[in-house]
């Protein structure tokens, strides 16, 4: 029935001239010809199609069969599959170079309605098969396709964006759910588009101001195209370049992915995009751009940060992009981005702000970032991003690589910075381990100042005594949880013990000895106080364990502590307290040793009695005493008197600390 | 020379507790040459001499400088030179600046190609725009953003940016600053005001490069 209709309808229309097809004519076309193929019919409408003396009428009004062919091409099982991919791509062939005078906007729509899918497999394979004929249709529309390109991209990136990403080298080169060929297949789709956007700006060039009022209207249409089409870049600079890692020629000569990240670049250019005016966005000031945009829309900030990343971390405008611009300059405008990238947790973005805040930093002289750079705010936040990276972030590779980049920023401020910094991060950072690392990285920058000829007025003298406050305290006075603020004690204390060895109080260079009473006063005294009352404290603890061992009652802690639904096992009493003997017979060999250096013997003696608890030999405490005053027998390893003295790792297994050449004093 | 100094008091009115230690010392700062005081300790803060002298070793010290007539000024030149060398002069330490004090001669060369009108010349701060070829010593051309092919001519814009504010290499900054509107120059610029010891690798400059540019400032604002 249908295709009687259809076959009438084919002939009636052959027959009429000058194509004057009414729009009676038309529906009956397109609804009988869809029912036929969706019927099983299509060898038919194929015959039909191909005739010779039909043709007219299928290049009026042929496009209309697409979206039912494509229902059918989507499928795959059908029977009648080959014809209708033959009747396609006939129907493709033959309207080329057609002038569409039959509604392109509906035929449009009706084609964008087939691309939206949620199986990722069916988004694949849409996107695939429609791109061209949605390309041919946008081309049709002449002066007025900017916006029906803008509504095409953004359904089409929405797709792509559910396609999952491949995440090694292997997965990009096996693509199995057909992403990277998605992406292949998009910048086909934009190429005529793209060079009618360059030829514009060609042109455009040339206008005078007096004209544009003359050709205002394509002055529009053409800053539209220009537009939607910045809009497409900045949309996959987010997605999904900020997804992806993109690999370097060396690891993948052949890589879609990279290809497309270039294109896009290149897209940017072609519309008038300068690469510098927009990553140094923020600090050159852009002029006001008229138009339906704003700024922040227009150039979002994840997208420049993704592109920053695609610029000086892979390099893929390094043609392009002029070599002239200062490190100093690209660091400083980098920190933005940088900052944007560290501030979600994926650990994409993570890699990616730490490998562009690492690139960025290279490229400066050590020792060459001044002080005044600390007042710009991203050089405050972006290291207190880092060291949520360092301390929090589960993935062990970032967390280390946060720690190296963490240490190669220090490494390039000038001798004023690196001290602003210090007091910063002591200030600020609220984490042990960090405290104790910038503990010494102080003491590293002390000894460099001490080198003969190397002396400045940071690490020396009158400005290094406020810093040492800082370092030489407790944060809760003696009530401070010693075990968790284990590593900044045990740094302070290593650097207090540096301080009197290396510098003789004749020379008093770095100003310890006229501070050394005070450190006393509110260092010291409140850690013993600390030591003895945690000691009491666990002593009485252990106790208590070791009778409900005897009494073989349960361990009734409240906490219990599980990962992924498995519960730890509780560390036994026994280990807890031998770590905790470790750390407070360190404290105590700490003590004794400070106390030796400064001379303060009348405390000696006390500390030397309780260093003895269970588990440990007694008299060890006194003999490595001694020998300790020479600073080397608990670090056998040490070759000079560098003071680099011991390596604190709590170890439970082994409670006597280090040390075989007892001997040696 | 001054006159001798008298002797005030007898030995009875020296070892007398009336006669208050201060006094005494005072006496013999006063009158006795530098090097008697270090001698007998009598330097110093009266008070602090005061409490660590005894009476007895004031009243010998008296009796001394009188057989002794070691007055100020008697002391041979040697001497006080020296106390001259044993002087220490403190000195506070110099506020050192971040940057170099001492720049030396620029780093980099200008030939004028071709001259510009001389009298618009940007200051530091003012939006420049150029043309430009880079190009290592070897003759390399690494950069340039001068259109080759006629099509693009259309397109391209010169590089623009602010001058002097250290957003370029310095060599561009030093020269750019000494540049009239429409001049073309050639800049030699050495690699400590270019790249330094990293250069830029992925544009192709090594190390340590000198690098040659011709520049032409099309503009000042």
């Amino acid at each position: 029935m249908a295709l009687e209709q259809f076959s009438d309808v084919v002939q009636k229309c052959e027959a009429l001239p000058n194509d004057s097809y009414t729009s009676d004519d038309h529906n009956v076309f397109t609804i009988a010809g869809r029912t036929c193929i969706e019927e099983g019919n299509s060898p038919q409408v194929l015959s039909i199609v191909l005739d010779e003396k039909n043709q007219n009428i299928v290049r009026s009004m042929g496009w209309n069969l697409l979206p039912p062919l494509i229902q059918v091409l989507l499928e795959k099982e059908d029977k009648n599959l080959p014809q209708c991919l033959s009747i396609f791509n006939h129907l493709l062939e033959v309207c080329k170079s057609a002038q569409l005078t039959c509604r392109p906007k509906e035929l449009l729509i009706g084609l964008l309605e087939q691309v939206e899918h949620d199986d990722p497999d069916r988004i694949a394979e849409s996107l695939h098969l429609l791109l061209n004929p949605l390309q041919k249709v946008l081309l049709c529309l002449g002066s007025r396709k900017a916006s029906s390109l803008g509504m095409t991209l953004s359904s089409v990136l929405d797709q792509l964006a559910k396609l999952p990403v491949p995440v090694t080298k292997e997965q990009e080169e096996d693509d199995v759910f057909s992403l990277c060929r998605c992406c292949t297949d998009l910048i086909q789709f934009v190429r005529p588009f793209v060079q009618e956007a360059r030829l514009n700006q060609s042109s455009g060039n040339q206008l005078e101001k007096s004209h544009k009022t003359a050709s205002g209207q394509d002055e529009g249409a053409e800053d539209e195209l220009r537009t939607e089409l910045l809009k497409f870049c900045m949309k996959t600079l987010s997605q999904p370049l900020l997804d992806v890692q993109i690999r370097d020629p060396d690891t993948l000569p052949l890589s879609p992915l990279r290809t497309f990240a270039s294109e896009i670049l290149d897209i940017l250019g072609a519309v008038g995009e300068s690469l510098p005016s927009l990553l140094f966005h923020p600090l050159l000031k852009r002029k006001e751009v008229p138009g339906f945009l704003e700024e922040e829309v227009r150039y979002p900030k994840n997208s420049l940060a993704s592109l920053a990343h695609l610029v000086f971390v892979h390099h893929l405008a390094a043609d392009t992009f002029p070599s002239v611009f200062s490190p100093l300059f690209c660091l400083r405008s980098n920190m933005e981005h940088i900052s944007i990238l560290l501030s979600r947790p994926e650990d994409s973005r993570l890699q990616k702000g730490l490998e562009l805040y690492e690139k960025s930093m290279v490229r400066v002289e050590d020792g060459s970032l001044p002080a005044d750079l600390l007042e710009i705010k991203t050089f405050l936040t972006v290291p207190q991003d880092l060291v949520k990276v360092m301390t929090v972030c589960p993935k062990h590779d970032l967390r280390t690589k946060g720690l190296k980049v963490f240490q190669l920023s220090i490494d390039k401020f000038h001798t004023e910075a690196k001290y602003r910094f210090f007091q910063y991060m002591l200030r600020t950072s609220n984490h042990s381990g960090v405290e104790g690392y910038v503990i010494k990285n102080i003491k590293n920058q002390i000894d460099a100042a001490l080198q003969p000829g190397n002396s400045n007025i940071w690490f020396e003298g009158a400005h290094l005594l406020p810093l040492l406050r800082k370092v030489f305290s407790l944060p809760d006075g003696p009530e401070t949880d010693l075990l968790q603020n284990l590593d900044r004690v045990m740094e302070s204390l290593n650097l207090l013990r540096y301080l009197v060895i290396r510098d003789k109080v004749t020379e008093n260079q770095t100003g310890i000895w006229t501070e050394l009473y005070k450190i006393e006063d509110t260092f010291m005294k409140p850690l013993r106080v600390g030591l003895n009352m945690s000691r009491a404290h666990y002593e009485r603890e252990l106790q208590g364990t070791m009778e409900n061992k005897k009494k073989k009652t349960k361990d009734k802690s409240v906490l219990s502590v599980s990962v992924g639904g498995d519960e730890l096992p509780k560390m036994t009493s026994e280990s807890q307290i031998q770590a905790l003997h470790s750390a407070l017979h360190t404290f105590d060999m700490i003590e004794n040793l400070t106390n030796k250096t400064v001379g303060r013997r009348e405390r000696g003696a006390d500390v030397r009695q309780r260093s003895t608890g269970p588990g440990l030999e007694p008299g060890t405490a006194a003999s490595r005493t001694t020998a300790s005053a020479q600073g080397r027998a608990l670090n056998p390893n040490t070759n000079s008197a560098a003071p680099d003295l011991w390596i604190f790792y709590i170890n439970v297994n082994n409670i006597t600390l280090s040390s075989t050449d007892q001997s040696s004093q | 020379m001054a006159a001798e100094p008298t002797r005030e008091w007898s030995d009875e009115q020296l070892k007398s507790d009336d006669l208050p230690k201060k006094d005494v010392i005072k006496f013999l700062q006063d009158n006795a040459a530098h090097s008697f005081l270090n001698e007998h300790k009598l330097l110093g803060n009266i008070k602090n001499v005061a409490k660590t002298a005894k009476k007895e070793q004031l009243v010998i010290a008296y009796n001394q400088l009188f057989e002794s007539k070691r007055f100020k000024g008697t002391d041979p030149v040697e001497d006080v030179t020296e106390l001259v060398k044993a002087v220490k002069i403190e000195e506070k330490p110099k506020e050192v600046k971040a940057e170099a004090v001492d720049e030396g001669p620029p780093k980099y060369t200008k030939a004028v190609l071709k001259k510009g009108d001389k009298t618009n010349f940007p200051k530091k701060g003012d939006p420049v725009s150029c043309w430009y070829t880079g190009t290592l010593e070897d003759g390399t051309v690494f950069d340039t953003n001068i259109p080759t092919a006629a099509k693009k001519k259309k397109q391209a814009k010169p590089l623009s940016f602010k001058v002097g504010m250290g957003k370029v290499i310095r060599g561009w900054d030093e020269a750019l600053l000494t540049m009239s509107k429409g001049e073309t120059a050639r800049l030699e610029i050495e690699p400590e005001w270019a790249y330094g010891k990293k250069g830029l690798p992925e544009s192709k400059i090594p190390p340590n490069a000198k690098l040659i540019f011709e520049v032409e400032l099309v503009s000042v604002d």
